[in-house]
């Protein structure tokens, strides 16, 4: 416990140019390896799809695996769930979720690398090790956080209540792509001085 | 920290992330398959704004004036729905109104019954204008923009309508649109479209959902 919190008081936060040309660089990396990209779109498509899901679980229940539509009606229903194949999100909206998702699944990539790759080791870790916690978890959070959220403020009766929001509840989508990147940035920290596919990490 | 404990750490935030996913979906299948007649959110519903025949297909939407995410089903599905399920008589368009969002939608909704129980033509237009219009209306203003619009572009009297609406003179069918949604165990948001295939409920939509959905949620795709 004592590890962790004296490595939470050296977690950094990307306030630098070079802190961001790191978090692409290293982003970059580790999506050369076809797994790892294959891991990153896998990611981002299952992250999509569980929040608009999360918002018609009744249609997707009782028309998509349930009744007795065709397979082609079924489809097209699932599809005009997400955004800019259906009506239910504005242009900003569908932008705003799909670069949740892709950062999700940028996010799931590198910590699978990192974890898989490098291990992990508080000790000789150090801030990048509590980064890399954070950021998994952070991963784990984002890929469905704000279908949670939606959840527990319809069970807490205020969804309605979102819509006084000044962008009427896209502050979550906003917040989760900070999250997000803070959990890449995290992560990239973490795997600074390292190699990815016989690459430096360092800039 | 240990590989082990990493991912015991790790596996326990992504799990509990995705046991909330679980959670929040809130699905009321227990009333798949029941009919019009015993539906909740159905209840009278013979005496609600509606747009073509009872006894086939039905869409009932729960809508706020006020809510822009109705204001999108009204831009993008509705003129859809009135030409390929009403005109076409393939079944029913009906309107149940459901004021949870902003506050103007209150004292409109009232005006919209108090419409309503004077002319159904009437109310369709108020209904429309207040979608065209939404932007433009606030707690304060909203039912003196009715009265001019009903005056204007109606054959109602505005001010009797308004005055009924100050007076929440229909306020027992305000209440009757929401106790249905709660009877329903629908969520406090809007729009939701019930369907109804045939008369037998198939499944429930939330938000501003397309009429390809609809079409191939009630058999017509």
């Amino acid at each position: 416990m004592a590890a962790v919190s004296r490595s939470l008081r050296g977690v950094r936060l990307p306030t630098r140019r070079r802190d961001w040309r790191l978090m692409g660089r290293t982003a970059r990396l580790v999506l050369t390896l076809p797994t790892y990209a294959a891991v990153a779109v896998l990611a981002s498509a299952l992250s999509l799809t569980a929040f608009v899901v999360s918002l018609n679980v009744p249609i997707v229940l009782d028309l998509v695996l349930g009744g007795s539509l065709p397979l082609g009606s079924r489809l097209t229903i699932l599809g005009e769930l997400f955004p800019f194949l259906g009506t239910n999100f504005t242009a900003v909206q569908g932008l705003l979720l799909i670069a949740v998702a892709v950062l999700t699944g940028v996010d799931i990539a590198m910590a699978t690398y990192h974890f898989r790759e490098h291990g992990l080791d508080l000790q000789q870790g150090g801030a990048g090790a509590a980064g890399v916690v954070l950021g998994t978890l952070g991963a784990g959070c984002a890929a469905c956080g704000s279908a949670v959220l939606v959840g527990l403020l319809s069970l807490l009766g205020v969804t309605g209540g979102l819509l006084f929001l000044p962008l009427e509840g896209l502050e979550f989508a906003l917040g989760a792509v900070v999250v997000l990147t803070l959990s890449i940035y995290w992560l990239a920290d973490g795997m600074r001085g390292g190699e990815i596919n016989g690459c430096p990490v360092d800039i | 920290m240990n590989r082990r404990r990493y991912l015991t750490l790790a596996g326990a935030g992504v799990v509990g992330a995705l046991a909330g996913c679980g959670g929040s979906s809130g699905s009321d299948g227990a009333s798949g398959g029941q009919s019009l007649d015993d539906h909740p959110a159905a209840v009278n519903l013979e005496a609600q704004p509606r747009q073509g025949d009872l006894g086939g297909n039905v869409v009932l939407a729960f809508e706020d004036p006020s809510c822009t995410q109705c204001r999108r089903f009204h831009e993008n599905t509705v003129p859809d729905i009135r030409s390929n399920i009403v005109d076409a008589g393939e079944g029913a368009y009906v309107v149940r109104t459901y004021p949870i969002i902003y506050p103007w939608g209150k004292p409109a909704t009232q005006a919209l019954e108090a419409t309503f129980a004077r002319s159904e033509g009437a109310f369709w237009a108020l209904f429309d204008h207040y979608f065209a219009e939404q932007g433009q209306f606030d707690e304060g203003n909203v039912l003196d923009r009715t009265e001019q619009f009903l005056s204007n572009s109606t054959d109602l009297d505005g001010s009797a309508v308004v005055a009924d609406a100050r007076n929440r003179a229909h306020n027992e069918a305000v209440q009757a649109d929401i106790a249905a949604a709660e009877n329903a165990d629908l969520p406090q948001q809007t729009p939701i479209v019930l369907l109804f295939r045939d008369g037998q409920f198939a499944t429930r939509a939330n938000g501003s959902v397309s009429y390809d959905l609809i079409a191939n949620a009630l058999g017509l795709g």
